[in-house]
Formats: C-alpha cells, sequence, structure tokens
C-alpha cells in the first residue's frame, strides 16, 4: 500500500516545513529521505549587504527560540577579528542570558515532548513554568523573545540588584518545579515506557553521522562545546557535561533534565560572583582582513558561525550552520527500522528548531499502490491510539532520578 | 434568524487556523502557541485552535513568504471557507522583517492573499494577538 | 593532546602532503592541501587524531578561485582544512566515505556555488525552490537578482 501522506503547512503547534517522504512495509519504514527549502531566506547573502551591526540583528532572527546562541556566535566571532578583548561583567551577562535561554528552551521541549507522547497536561505545566523564565528575560532585556543584548564590547544593559533577587527567587521555584517533575516521571511508568526504546541511535552513527547536542549526548558521547572549547565565562564556572547510555529518546529527556539542573546551579554562581566594573568597551568601525570560527553550545546542539572580513564595514562571508541540520542525517537513520506511530516523538526528540520541521509525511510502499494523505495531528492521533493498546508495563525502563 | 445565529456565533467564538508561510524565525508562532498556554489564555475566550483549514473562520498567518511555500500557501487559503478573515500576525508577514532583499522570499503575506488585520512587533506580545483577534471581530459586527 | 602538540604531529607526519600549516588562533590550526590529497589527510585526520567531527563546509567565493574549507573538531581543537578550486573547473571530491554525515553540507554547496561534488551518493538539490532556474547560484559574488517590486494593497 503506498501511502503518501501531505501535510499542509498549519499545524496546531508552530512549525515550518519539511517534507518528508518515506517506504513503509506495513508498519514499519524501511526507507525515508528528506526535503528541506521551505524556510531558506537567504540570510547569509543578505549579511553580506550589511555592516556588522546591523548583522546582530540579523543574525538574531536565524531563530526564534534560540536567538541569543546565534547573536553571541556572531559577536565572538567579531571581537577575536576585532582584536577586542570585551568587558567582565558583560561576558558574564551574556552568559547569563545564555543559560536562561537553555532554561527556556529546554522547558518548551519538554512541553513538546509531552504533548507528542500524549501527555497534555503536562505540556500546560512546563509552558506555565516557562512564564516565569520569560518575565525574567523581560525584566532584564525589554523583550521576551530576541533580546538584542549583545554588542561589540559587552552588553547594552546592566543588571541592577532588585533584579539579580528576583532571578534567584525565581531560581528557587523553578528548581522546585523541576524536581516535581522528575518525581512525575518515576512515578508514571506509561509515560516512561513510552519514551523507551524509541529512535535508537548507536555511539559509533552518532559520531559518523555527526550529530551535535543532547542528541549526540543521549548516546554516551561526552562532547559539548562548553567544555571542549570553552568561551565567554564557561572556563570559569563549575559544571558537568551531562550524558545518558540509553541511545533512545528517553536518553535525550533524561539529558535534558539534567542540563535544566545544571543550568539553574550555573545561573546562580553567575550571580552570587557577578564582577563589578563596566559593562561594555568601545568597539571599531572597521575590521582588519582575516577570518574567525566561532562556536557555541545551543540548547539544541553546537551552533557554528564562520565570518571573513575584507577590511570594510561590511563581512566578506558569513557562514552559519544551525544544529537542528548537523542532526538531520542522524534522524533518518533513526527512522529507519521504526514505527509509524514513533515518528512525532523522534522528530521533537531532536528538537527541531521549528526552524525546520514541519512535517510533510510521505509514506511510500512499493507493495501495492494505496496514497493516503495524513495530517501531523492525525498522525499523531495514530501514533497515540497504536500505542494504548501495547502494553506498556512489559518493557523494562528505568527512571534514573 | 439562523443566519443571526450563525453570525453571533462566529463573532463570538471564532475557530482559527494558524499558518506559518514559511521564511520567519518562529518567535511569533511560539508567541502565538504561548497565548494558548494557561498564562494568557485564549480559549476562554471562545477561541479554539483547529488544524484544518475547512473548519477555520480566522487565518493567522506568521512569517515572510519563501518562493517555495507560495503556492501552497494560496492553496490553504482557498479550502478556508467563506466568510474568511485574515489576521498578519508579526512584522514578517506584515512587510518581511529583517529579510526585505532577501533572494528566496517575497516581502508580505499580503503580496500573495488579501489581509484584514496586520499586529506589528517582532515579535507580537500574546495580548497583542488577542487585541486584534477582538478588534477584527468588532469591526465585522 | 592540545594544539601545539598536533600541530608538531601534523608538521612531522604528514608533510609532504600538505601544502602548508598554522596556527591561527588558540585551539585553532589552519590546513592548507592539494584538491588530489584532501581524502587522504582527512582520513589520517580522522582515523590518528581523532578528528571525527565535521561540523560544516563552507564555500568561499575568492574571484579566480573558490576555497572550501571543511571544518573537523575534536575534543581540544578545531582543524580548518582548505582547499581550491578553480573558478573555471569547479570540481572537488565528496568525503562521504570518510565522513558519512556530510552529505548534507556537499548538497548545500552544489546548490549555492555551482560546484560539482564527484562521487556525491545523493545529488539532489536541499535548499532552493523547485523552479528556481538552473545556472543561478546565489552564494557567488556576481550573482545580481532583480526582485519584482512590492505591491502595497490599497495604496500607490
Amino acid at each position: 500500500m503506498e501511502f503518501k501522506v501531505s501535510l499542509g503547512p498549519q499545524h496546531p503547534a508552530l512549525h515550518e516545513a519539511l517534507s518528508l517522504r518515506m517506504t513503509l512495509e506495513g508498519e514499519i519504514i524501511r526507507d525515508a529521505d528528506l526535503k528541506l527549502g521551505y524556510s531558506h531566506r537567504g540570510i547569509e547573502k543578505l549579511a553580506e549587504e550589511r555592516t556588522f551591526t546591523q548583522n546582530i540583528y540579523l543574525t538574531e532572527r536565524i531563530c526564534g527560540i534560540c536567538s541569543h546562541s546565534h547573536t553571541t556566535c556572531f559577536v565572538q566571532g567579531v571581537e577575536q577579528l576585532m582584536e577586542l578583548i570585551p568587558a567582565r561583567r558583560g561576558l558574564y551577562i551574556r552568559t547569563l542570558i545564555a543559560e536562561l535561554e537553555r532554561v527556556h528552551s529546554h522547558l518548551l521541549w519538554l512541553g513538546v515532548a509531552g504533548q507528542e507522547a500524549g501527555f497534555e497536561s503536562f505540556f500546560m505545566y512546563t509552558w506555565r513554568d516557562r512564564e516565569v523564565v520569560m518575565d525574567i528575560l523581560d525584566w532584564i532585556t525589554g523583550n521576551r523573545v530576541h533580546y538584542a543584548m549583545n554588542t561589540f564590547g559587552g552588553v547594552r544593559r546592566d543588571i541592577d540588584e532588585l533584579q539579580k533577587k528576583k532571578i534567584l527567587d525565581s531560581l528557587d521555584l523553578l528548581t522546585k518545579r523541576t524536581e516535581y517533575y522528575l518525581s512525575i516521571g518515576a512515578n508514571e511508568p506509561t509515560f516512561v515506557n513510552r519514551l523507551a526504546g524509541v529512535g535508537k541511535l548507536s555511539r559509533e552513527d552518532a559520531i559518523a553521522l555527526c550529530a551535535v547536542g543532547p542528541t549526540l549526548r543521549a548516546s554516551g558521547v561526552p562532547m559539548d562545546v562548553r567544555k571542549d572549547d570553552p568561551y565567554a565565562v564557561y572556563n570559569e564556572i563549575p559544571f558537568e557535561v551531562c550524558t545518558a547510555d540509553s541511545c533512545d529518546v528517553l536518553g535525550r529527556t533524561v539529558v535534558r533534565v539534567k542540563e535544566l539542573i545544571q543550568s539553574y546551579k550555573m545561573i546562580e554562581f553567575l550571580l552570587k560572583n557577578l564582577p563589578d566594573g563596566p559593562f561594555k568597551v568601545k568597539a571599531p568601525r572597521k575590521v582588519k582582513p582575516n577570518e574567525v570560527y566561532s562556536r557555541y553550545e545551543a540548547p539544541r546542539g553546537e551552533n557554528v558561525h564562520y565570518i571573513k572580513s575584507n577590511g570594510s564595514d561590511k563581512p566578506e562571508r558569513l557562514k552559519v550552520r544551525a544544529p537542528t541540520l548537523a542532526n538531520y542525517p542522524a534522524t533518518i537513520k533513526m527512522l529507519k527500522n521504526g514505527f509509524i506511530a514513533d515518528i512525532p516523538l523522534i522528530f521533537a526528540a531532536i528538537d527541531p528548531c521549528i526552524c525546520c520541521a514541519e512535517r510533510l509525511v510521505q509514506l511510500d510502499n512499493p507493495g501495492s499502490g494505496e496514497s493516503k494523505v495524513l495530517s501531523f495531528s492525525q498522525l499523531r492521533t495514530m501514533a497515540n491510539d497504536h500505542y494504548k493498546k501495547v502494553n506498556l508495563m512489559k518493557k523494562e525502563a528505568v527512571w534514573p532520578f | 434568524m439562523i443566519e443571526r445565529l450563525v453570525h453571533w456565533s462566529r463573532v463570538k467564538s471564532p475557530w482559527v487556523l494558524h499558518l506559518n508561510a514559511g521564511g520567519g524565525c518562529n518567535g511569533c508562532d511560539i508567541e502565538i502557541l504561548a497565548a494558548l498556554m494557561p498564562r494568557f489564555d485564549l480559549e476562554r475566550f471562545g477561541v479554539l485552535l483547529k488544524a484544518t483549514p475547512r473548519h477555520a473562520d480566522v487565518m493567522i498567518c506568521t512569517g515572510a513568504v519563501t518562493l517555495q511555500n507560495r503556492d501552497r500557501v494560496l492553496r490553504v487559503y482557498e479550502q478556508v471557507p467563506e466568510p474568511k478573515f485574515v489576521v498578519a500576525a508579526g512584522a514578517c508577514a506584515m512587510a518581511g522583517c529583517v529579510y526585505r532583499g532577501a533572494y528566496h522570499s517575497l516581502f508580505g503575506i499580503d503580496q500573495v492573499i488579501p489581509v484584514n488585520a496586520y499586529v506589528p512587533g517582532c515579535p507580537f506580545r500574546p495580548t497583542a494577538l488577542m487585541d486584534a483577534v477582538v478588534k477584527l471581530l468588532n469591526s465585522v459586527k | 593532546m592540545n594544539s601545539e602538540a598536533i600541530f608538531e604531529k601534523i608538521n612531522g607526519e604528514i608533510k609532504d602532503k600538505i601544502l602548508e600549516a598554522a596556527i591561527a588562533a588558540p585551539r585553532r590550526i589552519s590546513v592548507k592541501v592539494e584538491r588530489g590529497q584532501l581524502l587522504s589527510v582527512l582520513a589520517y585526520l580522522k582515523d590518528q587524531l581523532q578528528f571525527t567531527h565535521l561540523a560544516t563546509i563552507s564555500g568561499v567565493d575568492l574571484g579566480e578561485n573558490f576555497e572550501v574549507i571543511y571544518h573537523l573538531s575534536n575534543d581540544t581543537t578545531t582543524i580548518l582544512l582548505r582547499i581550491l578550486t578553480p573558478r573555471a573547473e569547479p570540481k572537488i571530491p565528496s568525503v562521504c566515505q570518510v565522513i558519512p554525515g556530510a552529505i548534507l553540507y556537499e548538497r548545500e554547496l552544489q546548490d549555492m556555488f555551482g560546484l560539482l561534488v564527484e562521487n556525491i551518493p545523493d545529488p539532489r538539490r536541499l535548499l532552493l525552490c523547485d523552479d528556481w532556474p538552473q545556472g543561478q547560484y546565489p552564494l557567488r559574488k556576481d550573482w545580481k537578482f532583480d526582485r519584482p517590486a512590492e505591491i502595497i494593497p490599497g495604496g500607490k
């Protein structure tokens, strides 16, 4: 039966367009294939016509969830080109916003994972807690998304004592809520079993296919740009790289929850050790001809900017590689020999930065010739119905907290 | 009589389709979703998010349209039954935001389909979206 | 092994295969290679020095040549491995046998610059739309395009 699933670009939740063709045999996917291009905007060409300062605001809008990661990666690269040492307090504030962004992104992902697994109330709870972080960011930076805090030499705004106190109080609340979610995992074996065994990616495959971020760390590979190639002030903050060994969606959830807890500790350290002094230094306007390669650990993985300058105030070449693109070959590998019912979870598990995943699911079975069009929410309903029939208590999955 | 009932229910409880037209950063989409979460909660006003264009009254579009997505946006627009309203939400859908001049994206969504309301902001706050839908429905009455 | 030790090893063991190597910045080494030696140098870096992570492949339009840079990382250092290919005959070998994860980056190079990647397992278009005209490569410096003017509904 040939299933052609064609999903129009609407989805109850976000998502841009990514077309995915799969070859089926019964319920098992034998082959999968990608089609990108729905969200291609030509940013690299635009960046060559704008000055470096204008490019800060352009790179911010590459992605809506990890916008600070793109601007920081760009700004720290250009600071190296300018041979400029940024202000210490500015670096601390930059790192603080980076960790706050990681918290809000992982809470968002927990909600999406809950929705894909059929756990709607978990979705609502985590997004309500995410609003706490959004309020903090709104107060410090002026906007809920696209903070525009970075500038060459430091940050644009300072933090005062009242804001510091408020953040520390909110951290207590968030830590309590996150521990509550951990206990959900321990007390809801169906949730854990729904995630276990899905989307397996072995360690060798993860390294060979150049996966990044929690997808890689859930296969047991301790690769994290904050430890390997420290930028900003990460070489001064004590933290651990979080890994898991189960190589499946449960492992990715565990990695992200562990990272949440690490982030809370890091934010507390940053606030308590914030140095005094200026929060930015003056930057030159023109940049000598040189090139730089800047790396950053975004919530989804390794974010990479390659910038080349030619002596004027506009860049010669800006190359951006966002983390989700690096995880696509690994996703294709995970889909093969899996069930159709697992497609929503596998996609959600790599945390598609929405700038990369609308689901046009096209299923071909070369056996017969039938054609079926399923919307993504239909696919999700199908997946949840399938799993209602499976006895999830039979699986042996362990929630490690 | 039935007409008035239908009109009243359409105005009091609009069913909404959320369409992402392609080339945006998706920040606006997350704000639309945040508008349905327990903090802002649009659903208590009768607004229901539907997945299919055939059931929708109001279409909320975000994103600067890319060349690849142009035909699909048109097709979805044609599937929404009359009377329909289109809200261009966010600076990308209004005029292209930062991507003006890019080779793969058009300017705003009004290059492709007619628009009834514009919501400025990059991204707009969830409360701004509520304000836009309320103003739109008041103008219909 | 830190980056100085890696630099010494590269200068010692494969000196005859590379054109030039330099430490560009802390934890960054820049290595220049002939097009024909690319696969063997890449295999050496991957097997002997554990540079298994290919972050991305960048193309730069230098006028007479295209420069293609492979960004490889291990747990301490990043190597920028570069080759030049002339504009008149833009061909590069595919590295997917050595590093299977490079497939999407090579497809992107084909779309954006018009480079021909030899032996690529999957030569389809990646990013541009289906009715994008052939022969138009957006990231080349001499590529211009005419956008039709914006229609302002209800206005002038």
